[in-house]
């Protein structure tokens, strides 16, 4: 059974249909990109997935459950994580604390733990900080627990966010454009940790880039979003050579960095 | 960590010497300093306040004298230097390395212990600071209230970053609530009928009126919390108000809760004791909550609602739980102070009010436990300090909060953990 | 509960709702365009009143000395536009010391100053004026008009002909000038109108300006109706106003008009029904039910107005 099928998804915005008839089948530990012109609809498909929008027709099966409109921390509490292209951090917060926030739906203490200190909060507590410390260190930012995410340069916010998505050992990982601003070195950089983490955690990947070296490198499969769209689906190297693919992007620089 | 570095080198005034002058002394050296204060001013302070020429000890570290009395100014100063400034530095100061030593010895044993030694500490020295006269009893206990008070608005305000008006009305339900179950079961009264219980057990049954009045105020809560899962920042403002405006005039229509003249006769149940450890336990468990995980989740609700329900914060839930929580310590406060006054009014609970425990919250810090106690004790003391000064006072006040506004927006202390450890450790 | 009751309900919750409409639109000019709430404006419509009540006592004065002798009309009409312009600078120098200053700031710490500046403004009229009331000289003989059986004094058909007249300048101002369509350009996007060499102080002071001076003629327009004033007439009428600009929704300067009214409506009408004293709660359960189903006001952008810390 695959992890996660998308089954004639269509979405509309008002009048306008974003999405048209979108399907998609996921294998456990498989890299899956999304690739497309900006407007696309790429992202407005992570967030159908992930529940920010409820999809007007269709369905969308995850681990065997429907999931189809359910509230996104419930589908993420399900193991379905995400980062975001804008990446969405919390300005007063630290690193340490951004990573333990992640582990919210593991905490079992309840009310009763929160507002007393019982040994079972100060035990949970310390679990979901060691864990924390971990993923930061996995990421090679743990260096940085306790400042706030201003006080980061870009490529460590964005490792920081990573470990954020990953800290819980998710069997689904959305990563939404991680390499954007990045430079050619960041980028090879990025390329590498998403690699290193794959092979430890193994998650399946459904990535959304722009640039076609880190699909290339990183996808078992590729799909092409035009216009709420898929044109063309396939393994990297065949997507390259679409003469669809290339027409969509026509005047866009491919970056091989 | 760069400014107090550059500051270890190069000492920037006398502020900064005198810091590092008392670097050295932990919070129990300070608390053993004002125990010794308040003693000596028991054992000789109206002798000396005679022998500097003031009439009788100055009620409140001589801040009325220096607005009524000129001509007695530098008796009160004369005073409060040496019943209070000198014995509490001395004392602290000279037994810094007895105390740091006593510190590590609480310190092998549970934190609780070393909790409850300095809190014991602290209302020793409330208790006789406040047998002097009837007038600091008083202001003490308003004093404690709007610290609890100030905190839960903080709950909302900070910690969840929300602006809302609907504290007074929180307030006011436990108030009532709380009157309603001391005066109704408790006392022969003309609205209410006989006393159906004995009221000897005021410390058993005071708590439990306080627990219902927070519970009311919590249940009332959730005309806020419900909506406020679709509407956020400027809308709830208003929601939030229009619920102070309903609560008022809901208690001013009720005429068996006395209407607009209020309800009288709450039995003095609200002793120092009682208030003390009361919000004690409040700043405590509020305390707790904040800084756990599924406090936290209130900071991530506020600083990226979208972010925390990808990480799997049930949003949710955590709007309903920080207003219910925040609402119930408003009500508790409520009832509290009810008991301290003996008096309620709907009046009390209008847009004054709000704008008091507004400027407590902005004032102190937003989302800050540390904020909130020197937002409620500042305002609360400058309120009596200036009292002299009368209409005045409503200049100099706003003023004041405006200039913090100006530099520091989000309050003089804000964001800042409330490690209990770290206050408590010693210092050498 | 005949067809004249109605009709006579409806001439005063015009007039009473002119007042919240008049405010709730310097509230809504400041809260579209600047983004954000000047809790100070209750009280700037009350100093109004009382700038109109000094000029006025100074000209009837100097016109009854023989200094300058002038007709009431004219006592009026002189009130009014130097009451409009003092009380504008007014607003302007609330702008410039309160506002400006936390422009980059989190918006709940500038209403937190705007909160504070209001009580400042109270106790300074307290502290000049003494704590009794004052009644505001009668300048138009109040005469009452018998229509049908509804009565209507002149003094509410005036109210409510300058409130709509006022509104309409607005409306005019802001959608056909120069500095009309600068306003509304920074109602939608804060940050580009500055690079499109708009000063956002020049804005920033047209619109406290604009907003305080149409507080100031509400604020006139009350003490003739209504000729007792006090220093804590501000406070009430504030807080409604505020919840009329928000209900009227952001961005919809004319939404905030209709809101007033609609408060004003919905005060007068409800205290027809219903016992007087329930009137407060009645009609805020009322505005809270409409918040709640139309969260983002009647008229407003569903805009995303979260008080960033």
């Amino acid at each position: 059974m695959s992890l996660l099928e998308v089954t004639n998804m269509s979405h509309k915005f008002g009048g306008l249909l974003a999405v048209n008839e979108y399907n998609l089948t996921i294998e456990p530990g498989q890299i899956v990109g999304l690739i497309g012109p900006n407007g696309a609809g790429k992202t407005t498909v992570f967030n159908l997935i992930t529940g920010i929008y409820r999809p007007t027709s269709g369905r969308i099966i995850f681990n065997g459950q429907d999931v189809t409109g359910l509230a996104p921390n419930s589908i993420a509490s399900l193991g379905l994580a995400r980062t975001f292209q804008e990446m969405r951090l919390w300005r007063h917060m630290t690193v340490l604390e951004h990573v333990k926030m992640a582990c919210y739906s593991k905490l079992t203490y309840g009310l009763a733990g929160a507002f007393l200190q019982t040994p079972k909060r100060r035990r949970q507590e310390q679990e979901i900080e060691e864990r924390a410390f971990a993923s930061l260190k996995m990421f090679g930012v743990d260096q940085f627990a306790y400042q706030l995410p201003i006080d980061l340069p870009y490529g460590a916010a964005r490792r920081v966010e990573m470990a954020r998505a990953t800290v819980t050992e998710p069997k689904l990982l959305f990563l939404d454009e991680p390499t954007v601003g990045m430079t050619p070195e960041e980028m090879l950089a990025m390329i590498d940790i998403i690699r290193k983490m794959h092979e430890i955690l193994k998650p399946a990947i459904f990535l959304i880039e722009h640039r076609l070296r880190v699909v290339s490198e990183l996808c078992h499969l590729v799909q092409t979003l035009v216009f709420g769209q898929v044109i063309a689906e396939g393994i990297p190297e065949e997507i390259q050579n679409n003469p669809e693919v290339i027409k969509a992007y026509l005047g866009e620089e491919k970056v091989f960095a | 960590m760069l400014h107090n570095e550059s500051a270890a080198i190069h000492p920037r005034g006398t502020l900064d010497l005198i810091r590092r002058f008392f670097a050295n002394v932990p919070l129990l050296g300070w608390l053993a300093g004002a125990l010794a204060a308040v003693v000596l001013e028991q054992a000789i302070g109206t002798s000396l306040a005679h022998a500097l020429g003031l009439p009788r000890i100055p009620v409140l570290f001589g801040f009325l004298i220096f607005l009524k009395q000129p001509a007695l100014i530098p008796g009160a100063l004369g005073y409060v230097l040496l019943s209070n400034i000198l014995p509490i530095c001395i004392i602290a100061k000279v037994g810094a390395p007895l105390f740091n030593f006593l510190c590590r010895v609480l310190f092998k044993m549970p934190l609780l212990v070393t909790a409850v030694v300095h809190l014991a500490l602290l209302y020793a020295i409330f208790h006789i600071w406040t047998d002097v006269n009837a007038y600091r009893l008083i202001m003490l206990k308003l004093m404690l209230i709007s610290i609890l008070l100030t905190l839960s608005l903080n709950v909302i305000n900070g910690y969840m970053g929300e602006f809302s008006c609907s504290h007074p009305g929180f307030m006011a339900l436990g108030a009532y609530s709380a009157s309603l179950f001391t005066v109704g079961l408790f006392v022969n009264d003309q609205l209410f009928g006989q006393a159906i219980l004995v009221s000897d057990y005021a410390v058993v049954f005071f708590p439990l009126g306080l627990i219902f009045a927070g519970l009311v105020s919590a249940f009332g809560a959730l005309i806020i919390a419900i909506p406020s899962f679709k509407t956020r920042g400027d809308y709830l403002a208003i929601i939030s108000l229009a619920f102070t405006f309903m609560v008022k005039s809901l208690l001013e229509n009720l005429e068996f809760l006395g209407g607009p003249r209020g309800l009288s006769g709450q039995p003095d149940w609200s002793s120092l004791p009682m208030v003390f450890i009361i919000v004690v336990l409040g700043v405590w468990i509020i305390n707790n909550f904040v800084t756990s995980t599924m406090g936290k989740a209130l900071n991530a609700v506020r600083d990226d609602e979208i972010a925390a329900e990808a990480m799997t914060v049930n949003t949710r839930k955590t709007k309903i739980i920080a207003f219910m929580f925040a609402a119930f310590w408003a009500g508790v406060a409520g009832g509290l102070f009810a008991h301290v006054l003996r008096f309620v009014n709907p009046s009390t609970f209008g847009l004054q009010k709000l704008a008091e425990v507004l400027a407590m919250v902005y004032f102190g810090g937003l989302n800050s436990v540390y904020g909130s106690i020197v937002g409620a004790v500042s305002i609360s003391l400058l309120g009596e300090a200036l009292r002299p000064l009368e209409i005045l006072k409503w200049i100099i006040i706003p003023l004041l909060l405006i200039l913090v506004m100006i530099f520091r927006p989000r309050g003089l202390i804000s964001f800042k953990e409330f490690n209990i450890e770290k206050l408590l450790k010693p210092r050498s | 509960m005949n067809l004249t009751y109605i009709l006579q309900n409806v001439i005063n919750a015009l007039q009473w709702g002119s007042f919240y409409a008049l405010i709730a639109l310097g509230y809504s000019m400041v809260y579209s365009i600047l983004m954000l709430f000047n809790f100070a404006h209750g009280d700037i419509f009350m100093v109004g009143a009382y700038i109109g009540f000094a000029l006025t006592t100074a000209l009837v004065a100097m016109s009854a000395a023989g200094v300058i002798v002038l007709p009431n009309w004219l006592i009026l009409i002189l009130t009014i536009i130097l009451a409009m312009l003092f009380t504008s600078c007014l607003g302007m120098l609330v702008e410039r010391i309160g506002y400006r200053p936390l422009r980059g700031a989190p918006r709940a710490s500038a209403a937190i100053t705007g909160l504070m500046i209001g009580i400042i403004l109270q106790t300074t009229v307290l502290s000049i004026m003494g704590a009794q009331r004052v009644l505001f000289p009668s300048l138009i003989q109040t005469t009452t008009y018998n229509v049908a059986g509804v009565s209507v004094t002149n003094i509410k058909i005036m109210i409510v002909f300058v409130s709509i007249a006022l509104m309409i300048a607005l409306h005019q101002f802001v959608q056909h000038s120069k500095w009309g369509m600068a306003m509304r350009a920074m109602a939608y996007d804060y940050t580009v109108v500055p690079l499109m060499g708009v000063s956002i102080n020049a804005i920033a002071a047209m619109t406290f300006a604009i907003g305080s001076a149409l507080a100031a003629a509400a604020g006139i327009m009350y003490g003739m109706a209504y000729p007792i004033l006090d220093p804590s007439m501000g406070i009430l009428f504030g807080w409604k106003a505020f919840v009329a600009a928000i209900l009227g929704g952001r961005g919809s300067i004319m939404g905030a008009c209709i809101a007033g009214f609609l408060i004003g409506f919905i005060e007068i009408f409800v205290a027809t029904i219903f016992p007087s004293t329930l009137r407060d709660l009645i009609a805020y359960s009322i505005i809270f039910v409409i918040l709640v189903f139309r969260p983002h006001g009647l008229f407003g952008e569903p805009y995303s107005a979260r008080l960033r810390l």
